[in-house]
Order: C-alpha cells, then structure tokens, then sequence
C-alpha cells in the first residue's frame, strides 16, 4: 500500500544527501575516513540504503521515477568516492615521492652470509683451471702406506731426501712385518694410486691434506698440497712448462713471468721449481724501486710457487707403465700458501684456528 | 751451505759478479736462499799504533792509551786487558764509525777522562767470535797506520747461503761449487794441487810391513825438504767390513804444536759458521769446507795399540763421543777403533779419548769413505746430525781422497809446524766403479721438447767430469765422475744437459688435447655440491687438523678405538679424529669465549675409522655447529634450537637433492640429546642426525647455551643420489587451488607431523598440501596441550572444486582430528 508520507521522505532524503555528500566525500582526508564517510550514505545503514529501503512503500507511479533518481544519486556517490580516493592515493603518493627519506642506515633482513674457507676457495680456482684443461680430480686415503708415499715414488732407502718430509708414523699393534703406515707428507702418493688404477692417457689433479712433523712460525703440521701429472706417449718438458705457464697466469696475473730452476724431487727428473714474478711489487711492470723494497719477493721480483718435473722412470717401473713407451710430467704445489699470497694472510696458523672473525674476511 | 765467494772466485776466477754467479747456480739447481756482504760495512775503522799506554787514574780495569790513527793521534781508554806496547797495532773505531752491530762512536768520558774512538775487538766488528781482548795485529802484518781494517785485513767478501737438494753432495765444497761454477761459465775447472808442506819425511818404519800406501809428493806442486824418519810406532789399518767402509786413507804429521789459528783462517771459518779452536781443529774444518769431504784428527799417542780398527759395533758397546756424551751402539753402527775400542763413530763424530789436544804431537788424519746408507742409519739412531754425517750420508768423493790427505796434512803442518809423512795409508776394500751411462740425444730432445744434438751432450758431459767412453750417431756411453754419485741412469744425464743449458732454453708448448675418460668422480662432485649449499645456509666453512688427543675424543663421547700416532708432536695431537664433533665443537667454544654471539660453522672432512686392514676406513663427513642466536633483524635475540638445525639440513639436503628429508626418532649418538635430537632420513634411509648436542657433553665442551649439531654420511648421500636419479617434472596445475584452515587443541603426546599426514591421507586425495602455520601454548590452551593450525591447499586435478565439495572434504579432516587425535577443533 503507497504512502503518500513515504514519496516526502524519499525526496526530502533524496534531497538532504545529495545537498551533502559531494562536500562530505570530497572532505575526507585519509581512506579510511572516506570509507567511513562513504558507508554513512551507502553502506549497510547508509542514508540512501535506508531510502532504498522504502522503495516498496512507493506509489507505483513515482516508484521509477524515484528509483532512477536514487540510482542516479547512488552513482555520483560513487564516482566522488573514486575520484577522492584517488585524490587521496596520488596525494600520498606524493608526500611520499617528495617527503623524508627512509633510514638506509637499518640493517638489512635476509642477513645470512656465509663463507668458503680460502683454502677451498683456491682450491676451487685452481681445480677450475686445470679442469677446464681437461684434468681429471682425484683423491686418495691420508693415512698412506709407507710404499706408497715414499718406495714406489723412488726415495731411496735410507736417504737424505725423506728429510724434508718429517713423517708421522702410525702407531701399530700389527705384525712387525706389515707394511709401515703413515699419514701422507705429499698428494703424490695420488700419482701412485691412480697410476696403478688406470693405463695412459691420464691428465689427473688431487688436492688434499697432508702432514709433516713441522709446527712453527711459517709452519703448520697438517696443511694442503695439490698434486698434478699428465702421462702419455711423447709428453716433454715443453709442455710442462706450457701447461703451468698457462695456469699461473690464469691464477694470478696474465703478465708473470715464469722462470723455471732446477731441482730435485726422487720421483721427477729433470725436475725444477717455478719461481713466479713477484705479484705484490708487480716485478713486471720492471719499477725496481718498488720491487727493491718488496718484503715478500725480499727484493728478488721472484716468488717459489711449486715443484714440478718429468716423471721419473723409476715411477712408471714401480706402477707398471713401460718409461721407454710413456713420459709424463708432475707438479706440486702448497695451496695453504697460494692462499696465503692472494688473500694477504700473514699466518698459516691463521688456517686452522676457525677463528670466525678470520673466516668470515672471505 | 754457506759459501764464500772470494774463496769461489780463488778456486775458479770467472769473470761474473757475485749475484750473476749467483743468479746461474741458482737456475742450475743451487739455490742461493740468501747473499751477505761481510767486512763491507767498517768504514771509518782503521789500522791504529799504539804511541804510549798507562794506567787510568781512577780505575784499574782500564788503560790509557794514545793511538795513531795515520792521520792524527788520539786519547782512547781502553778496557782490554791486552794493549800490546807501543809500536803494536790495533784496530781502531774513529770517532763517527758506526759499527757492524750499529753502534756509533762518538767522543765521551770514561771513569772520567776523555775517550775519542775505540780499540776494538774481532767481536765488535763481527769478524770473529773473540770479545776477550782487542784485536792486535801480528808483528810481521805490513798494514800502516790509517789503513781502513777491511783492505789491511782482506776483510771483504760475500757469503752465499745455499740450499742445497740431497743429490749434490759434490757441492757440499767450496770444489764442488767452484767446479759447478766453471761448468755454467764454460770455465773448466782443474783442481789445483796443495801447497805443498815444508818439511816431509819418508815414513820408514812409520806403516806396518803390507800396509797399502800412495804417494802423496805428486798431489802437492812444491818440492819438501826431506828431513830424518820421526821415530813412531809402526801405525795399521785394518778395514773388517769393507760393504761399510770400502776405502779408508790416512797421512800422518809429526811434531805438530797445537795452538791457535792465524786470523784469515779465524775469519774464513767464522764467516762460514764454523767456531775456531786450534789450528789443527780448524784445518780439519777447513778442508771439509774446501773438498767437502770430513776428515778426522786422531792424536797418533792415544792410539791405542797404533792400529785403526773399521768394524761393526757390538751390541750395546759404548763409548762417549766428542760432546762427552756416552753413546751405546747397535750391530748396525760402524766404528773406528783403536787396539782397544772404539775411538770414533765412523762419519759421524769423533770420540772424546782420542780427539787433539793441546799437548798433541803426532796427527794422524783419517780420509775415508762410508757407505752413505749407514752412516745415515747410525746418525739417526743417535739423533747425532753433523757436518760429517750430513756429507757422508749423501756420499763424499771415494776418489778423492789422496788429494783431500794431502792438502790436510800440508795444511795442518803449515800451520802447526811439524814434518808430513810422504807416504799415506790407502786402504781399499772396495774398488770405486764408475757408472757407465748410455744417452741417445734423440731421447733428450723427445722428453725435453727441443733439439739436443750429440755434440752439445758430449762437450755438457765432459765440462762435468764425465768420460766419454764410446760414441756412435745415436748414442754416447758416458762413465759418470766420481764426486756425483747421483748420476746413474739416462734419464740423469738428460737432466744434466737440460740444467746446464739451462731450463729457460727450453720451448713451453701446450700438450695434445685430453678428453677425459673418467671425469671427476660424483662423491667429489657431491662434497662441492654439499659444501656450497651449507654456505649457501649461511654457515662458515672450518679446516681443523685431523688429529687430536685422546682426551678430546673421550670429553666428545665419541669413538675412542682410533688411529694412534707413533710419533706425536704433543698429547694434543696424537690420535686421527673418529668424529668431526670435537674440533668443530672446540671453535665453537673459543668463538663463544672471544663474545662471538651467533656461532654458525660446518667443516667436510674425514674420519678416521680402525678397520682389521692395515689402512683404516676414511669416512667423509659434513657436519655442522651452530651456538648462539640466530641472525634475525632488529628486535628480541632468539637462541638456535633443533628447528634451526633441522631446517639447515632440510636447506641443503633440498637443494642439492630436491627433495626434503625427514628428521625421525631413532638410534643417536650419545653425545647428542636424546630428545631434542633426530635421525636424518632422506628416501627412508638414515643419512645423519640432527639436535642439541647432550648438556652433559657440552658441559664438558665448555660451550655456552644450548648447542646445535648435526652430521651428514656423504658417501650414504652419494650413493643414494645415484640411487634417486635426478628429480623428474611434474605437470603443473590446471585447475585453481582452495585453501581452508583448521586449529585445534590437541594433547602434546601427538606430532603435529603425524595428524598432518592423517589429515591429508583423510582428502581423499584432494589436499595438495596441510602445512603447519601456527603452534600455541599459553594462557586458554590446557596444560599438556597446544593448539595447531594446519592450512590444507585443496586442488583437484580434473576440475575446479565447488565450495560444497571443499566443504564436504574438509569436515572429514575436522572429524579424522576429533576422533583419531581426541582433537579440539577451534
């Protein structure tokens, strides 16, 4: 049943809101308080859902009229809901495009940084090189048999030449007669193992850790070697020397210079040392008075980086290769002090402390 | 080695300086580590005459004395108690010197009176190990006044420290270096006689009947006055192992007086790091320094029975050597006896009975030479290394050793007088053989990579001392000399010809392309892997030795049957690790003593496991530590828990493996907390642990708080990797997902994995997931209980689901959780 009172207070609310609501939308200064204001006109108990609510109440004659009217009132509410939230958004957007900075100076979250110990990290660079020259990486026990690290490897009994490599024998309740039991002083012993292994070709690395009876300021008792050898027909020193020029320049710079030295090492003859061109005074950049003052190179622009040789015939006889059919070359060298040189640690003590402090530097 | 350039260049006059020479021995395998200048630095010291001396007048220890410096004479007092009388001089400090050790001299007051420049000894100039008394001139020295020290005293030198590789005993002489020196500078060397001694004697009488002599005359290059046979007894030598000792020589000298040693001999052996004694001592010295080769002064007196014994010890016979030490012997030692007992451990140091003395008469030098092997057994059975055993146990020259008696004996009776018996003992139990080597050139070049032709090898083997024996287009049969007994096979001679050429003259080339068969072997590739991710997690990489102490492995409560070290450096490193737990745990701890607040370490090393074999088995392990609080951002500090350590596990184990593992009830080591700790599993199979390291042990570790530890089997990874193949995909999803959660109160006694994995198995195979996203305890939640909210992702992989579907399948969970788990639902 229409009421007439009912067509008056649609028209006098139709009225009243639309006197309002621009002004009261386009007054509000932060989104929520324009949601707030918003739903006093059209949420659940908003104004004009009140009216709408009448509707039913409406003669049917006005009842289109009126609900155009409202639907029409409905929409302009809503465009100036729209056009002040964006007004509201862009403005904050601004104040916040042109207003005070952030504290850059707070820590940063996802804060867990991890490290590689430098010796993996050179060991890792140089596995890398040789890796990609087509070496194979392999490894072997550090409690080592007697013939293994020294015998096969041509130290002659009783010799001299065993006295850079002050051994760490293993305590045996084993009979007298067993082969002698050690902890390895050189990765050689890998050159043995894989030798007896496999037949030539053989391009192999193998880092590792290796012990000696030495603790003192430039020594450490455990410390880690990595062993190279490449055996096939007709491989000569050349090659040797083409093989670690290639590396070391890769390692460290590609302007060292490489000087080759004779040496002695029972399982490679001829065999040598490399002395590299001094990286810290750069002794190829020929500045002899920064080189004169080099304390690492003490003066000579020349730095001991491995040992290296042909492998000796007496190896190949010992593993089973026939030396007049195949040749190879070896070379060694202490990764403890290649790290040393390119990290700038001052002490191999430093090594195997685990310091954090120390470990977290790289 | 240290080697005196002046005494090189007096051996062998190459036109080079002292660091060209240095720099080509250096190439050729003697490495010169260091070079010191000596006598350069004592400018403004200068040969003084004493003009008057007299008593100080305040102090009885010092002396007034006026000096002539050549120039001007000057006031000095002196502290010496030796101030020669006027017209003697000394060595004198103008005031300005500054001396070797840096101190300066300056004008000052002395008890009083005033002193200008100081009278100096051998020790304040560093030419000599002599600070008793001033340094006095010998009478018949023909410096003047004014002279500077270094001319007047032949001071200047180099010193050459070298380090010399095991197979040159030839250059373990000033001869050898300078023959290897003529070798580089195409400067053949020939060896120059000795002087020859002043008075010689035919030694009738002097040998017994049938002792094997050689004539020494031929060695020297000067005639000798003959003069009368001493009477001595008739001196033998009998060698009884002739494997240990196949030559043993000995040359006499008669009438020797012992005493002290004229200056330039002082200096040689103090600059080479020799202590000067007595003449006769110090040309024993000399001559080792020169030919390389240990000679040994008997006093010919005290010789027991006048015969030289070489034999084998007897078990437990004694005697005391040189350093007054008693020695004890095994069946494996040589010695030197007398008629009686033994006078000297052979090669390796002289006995205290029979060593010179001042009052010595009669020397007898021994030259001899040992089997290297031996004498290297002795020497190290005795801890004994000396400037003998070091030459003997690499091997002397056994050829020259008449040449080695000769200049001894000349030397010694130059210096102490006396007369040299002609004659010299040379016994020979076993001839010298030369080495005959075959070297095909052709082979040289192959190995070195460059031409080497027949010619060159030739001329490098002869400037060595080889003798070509024999020669045809391919090949040369070379005896080796006898100084080098490092030359015994081909590929010798090839080194020979690449050092002395020099290895800089060799090409570098790069070898033919390898393609490797085997490739890096997976459990390698594995512990890089493995190593990457635990850095990847945020945690430091450790190295700790392999080797620790008994007492670590029994605080750690980890395996004690271990590899035992025969010959520790100390207690503290004496055992091979069984676990990685007490080295990582023990950084851990001094990190947290160093205020280290977050502790987040791992190491991947071997254990080392006894086995019945003769090797033990090496075990690789990653194990991690965590101590401390985890890095968060700002805000409340959170100690590292199990979850910690589990979800590092889970990190690197997922990304290695793209899978998750699973942390299960189960046997723990007992170091580890028994119920805040898990077994690892990936693939149901045990792969490491993971918890609270026990608060006992950690009490004992002296680590703070509560300790997070874990262990990975890398070789069960490994071969699990191999077994799980890589992951393979997966469709991804078609149909959108659903999400709905579900809380409940529960009783502790149920996981919250077990009712996650009922609730999924209750889907119907609808839930993707049920993931844990919330755990209370607290104020509402009864004691014994927490509240779990689980959020299920529902999907259905033929359709979109319907919220009626969703809502169907989710009451299912609600009441799995009620009436399996006696759940509360929220």
């Amino acid at each position: 049943m229409a009421e007439p009172d009912a067509v008056r207070t649609f028209e006098d609310g139709l009225a009243q809101i639309r006197a309002t609501f621009e002004q009261a939308l386009r007054a509000a200064e932060d989104e929520p308080q324009l949601r707030l204001i918003n739903a006093r006109y059209v949420g659940p108990q908003g104004e004009l859902t009140a009216l709408l609510k009448l509707m039913p109440k409406l003669p049917g004659n006005r009842r289109r009229e009126l609900g155009q009217a409202a639907n029409a009132l409905k929409q302009g509410i809503q465009q100036a809901f729209d056009e002040t939230l964006d007004r509201i958004h862009r403005s904050a957007r601004d104040a916040e495009l042109t207003g005070p900075h952030l504290d850059l100076t707070l820590p940063g979250r996802w804060q867990m940084p991890g490290r590689l110990h430098p010796i993996t990290r050179i060991r890792n660079d140089v596995l890398d090189i040789f890796v990609s020259m087509g070496f194979d990486v392999a490894d072997g026990p550090e409690v080592e048999l007697y013939e293994n690290c020294f015998d096969k490897l041509g130290f002659p009994p009783d010799h001299p030449a065993t006295d850079e490599h002050d051994t760490f024998f293993v305590d045996g309740d084993r009979p007298s007669d067993a082969p002698t039991v050690l902890l390895r002083t050189q990765t050689s012993t890998i050159q043995i193992r894989e030798m007896m292994k496999r037949k030539p070709p053989l391009a192999i690395v193998s880092p590792g850790a290796v012990y000696r009876r030495d603790d003192d300021a430039t020594h450490s008792p455990m410390f880690f070697q990595l062993e190279g050898f490449l055996v096939d027909q007709d491989v000569s020193f050349a090659e040797l020397k083409g093989v670690l020029t290639l590396f070391l320049r890769r390692l460290f710079d590609e302007h060292v210079a490489l000087r080759f030295r004779a040496s002695y090492f029972p399982f490679v003859e001829p065999g040598g040392e490399v002395d590299m061109s001094c990286v810290f005074c750069r002794a190829w950049e020929q500045d002899r008075a920064r080189t004169a003052a080099c304390r690492v190179c003490k003066g000579t622009g020349w730095m001991e980086i491995l040992g290296c040789g042909m492998i000796h015939p007496v190896v190949f006889e010992n593993v089973g290769y026939d030396p007049e059919k195949y040749t190879g070359f070896a070379f060694g060298m202490g990764l403890d002090r290649i790290a040393m040189l390119k990290y700038g640690i001052p002490n191999i003590k430093l090594l195997y402390e685990n310091d954090v402090r120390f470990l977290s530097q790289f | 080695m240290l080697a005196s350039f002046r005494w090189l260049q007096e051996l062998c006059p190459v036109d080079a300086d002292v660091a060209e020479v240095a720099r080509r021995i250096s190439l050729a395998g003697l490495e010169v580590e260091a070079m010191e200048r000596k006598g350069h630095d004592l400018s403004g010291v200068v040969i003084a005459e004493i003009r008057a001396k007299k008593p100080h007048p305040k102090r009885d220890d010092l002396t007034l004395v006026r000096v002539f410096d050549g120039e001007n004479e000057h006031d000095v007092v002196c502290g010496a108690s030796n101030v020669p009388d006027p017209g003697g001089r000394v060595l004198f400090a103008r005031s300005g010197a500054v001396l070797p050790g840096g101190m300066q001299i300056a004008p000052r007051k002395v008890g009083g009176v005033e002193s200008s420049g100081m009278i100096c000894s051998e020790e304040e100039l560093g030419i000599g190990a002599d600070g008793e008394g001033i340094f006095v001139l010998d009478e018949d020295h023909r410096a003047l006044p004014g002279t500077n020290a270094a001319d007047a005293l032949d001071l200047r030198d180099v010193i050459l420290d070298i380090s010399l590789t095991p197979n040159r005993p030839d250059c373990l002489g000033h001869v050898g270096i300078a023959r290897e020196i003529g070798v580089l500078f195409g400067m053949p060397y020939s060896p120059r006689k000795a002087a020859g001694p002043r008075r010689a004697f035919l030694p009738e009488g002097a040998f017994r009947p049938g002792q094997p002599t050689t004539r020494l005359a031929p060695l020297w290059d000067s005639e000798s006055d003959m003069v009368d046979s001493p009477k001595l007894p008739a001196i033998s030598v009998e060698i009884v192992d002739g494997d240990r000792c196949p030559r043993y020589g000995a040359a006499l000298v008669s009438g020797v007086e012992v005493g002290p040693s004229p200056f330039w001999l002082r200096y040689r052996l103090h600059n080479l790091g020799l202590r000067a004694l007595s003449n006769v001592v110090d040309a024993t010295n000399l001559i080792l320094l020169e030919w390389g080769h240990p000679i040994h002064g008997f006093d010919l007196d005290r010789l027991r029975g006048s015969k030289v014994v070489v034999r084998l010890a007897d078990e437990g016979e004694k005697t005391a050597t040189l350093d007054g030490i008693e020695r004890t012997f095994t069946s494996d030692d040589l010695l030197i006896c007398d008629g009686e007992g033994p006078v000297a451990v052979a090669g390796v140091m002289g006995g205290l009975f029979s060593e010179i003395r001042d009052d010595t008469k009669h020397v007898l030098i021994e030259c001899a030479y040992f089997d290297p092997r031996s004498i290297r057994r002795t020497s190290r059975r005795l801890g004994l290394h000396t400037d003998s055993s070091h030459r003997f146990e690499r091997g002397v020259d056994p050829e020259a050793i008449p040449q080695v008696l000769a200049s001894a004996a000349s030397l010694i009776a130059e210096l102490g007088g006396g007369a040299v018996a002609a004659d010299a003992i040379d016994c020979v139990a076993r001839a010298h053989r030369p080495a005959s080597i075959r070297l095909r050139p052709e082979r040289a070049a192959r190995l070195l990579g460059t031409p080497v032709s027949k010619e060159e090898s030739m001329r490098i083997l002869e400037s060595l001392g080889c003798r070509i024996v024999e020669h045809d287009g391919e090949t040369i049969e070379a005896q080796t000399p006898s100084w080098r007994p490092d030359l015994t096979r081909e590929v010798d001679l090839i080194e020979e010809v690449a050092r002395v050429r020099g290895y800089d003259q060799i090409p570098t080339a790069m070898p033919r392309a390898h393609v490797s068969e085997a490739g890096t072997p997976g459990l390698l590739k594995l512990v890089d892997e493995l190593r990457d991710a635990a850095v990847a997690c945020g945690l430091y990489e450790a190295i700790n030795y392999g080797f620790l102490s008994v007492e670590d492995l029994r605080r750690a409560r980890v395996g004690a049957d271990a590899v035992m070290l025969a010959n520790p450096l100390s207690e503290e490193r004496a055992v091979m690790r069984t676990s990685l737990l007490p080295g990582l745990t023990g950084a851990a701890s001094r990190a947290q003593r160093h205020g280290a607040t977050e502790v987040r370490l791992f190491e991947i090393a071997r254990t080392f496991q006894p086995t019945g074999d003769v090797l033990p088995h090496e075990q690789t392990v990653l194990a991690i530590n965590l101590a401390g609080h985890r890095p968060g951002w700002i805000g409340a500090e959170q100690a590292f828990d199990l979850y910690d350590g589990k979800g590092v596990i889970e990190a690197i184990i997922d990304r290695v493996f793209g899978r998750k593992p699973e942390l299960v009830s189960g046997d723990l080591p007992s170091f580890m907390h028994p119920k805040r700790s898990g077994v690892v599993t990936l693939a149901s199979e045990g792969v490491g642990f993971v918890g609270e390291i026990h608060p006992e042990v950690s009490d004992d570790l002296e680590l703070i708080g509560r300790v997070i530890y874990a262990e990975l089997d890398v070789p069960a990874l490994h071969a699990l990797s191999e077994k799980l193949g890589p992951p393979q995909a997966r469709d991804l999803p078609k149909f959108p997902a659903v999400t709905r959660d579900i809380a409940m109160l529960v009783r502790d006694a149920f996981t919250a994995g077990e009712i996650a994995d009922a609730l999924q198995a209750a889907s119907n195979g609808l839930a993707e997931s049920v993931r844990l996203f919330d755990l209370y305890r607290g104020d509402q939640i009864p004691e014994g209980h927490r509240s779990l909210a689980f959020r299920v992702t529902y999907r259905d992989t033929s359709g979109t689901l319907t919220d009626k579907q969703v809502d169907k399948v989710h009451g299912s969970l609600a009441k799995v959780a009620r009436d399996r788990f006696e759940a509360t639902i929220r």
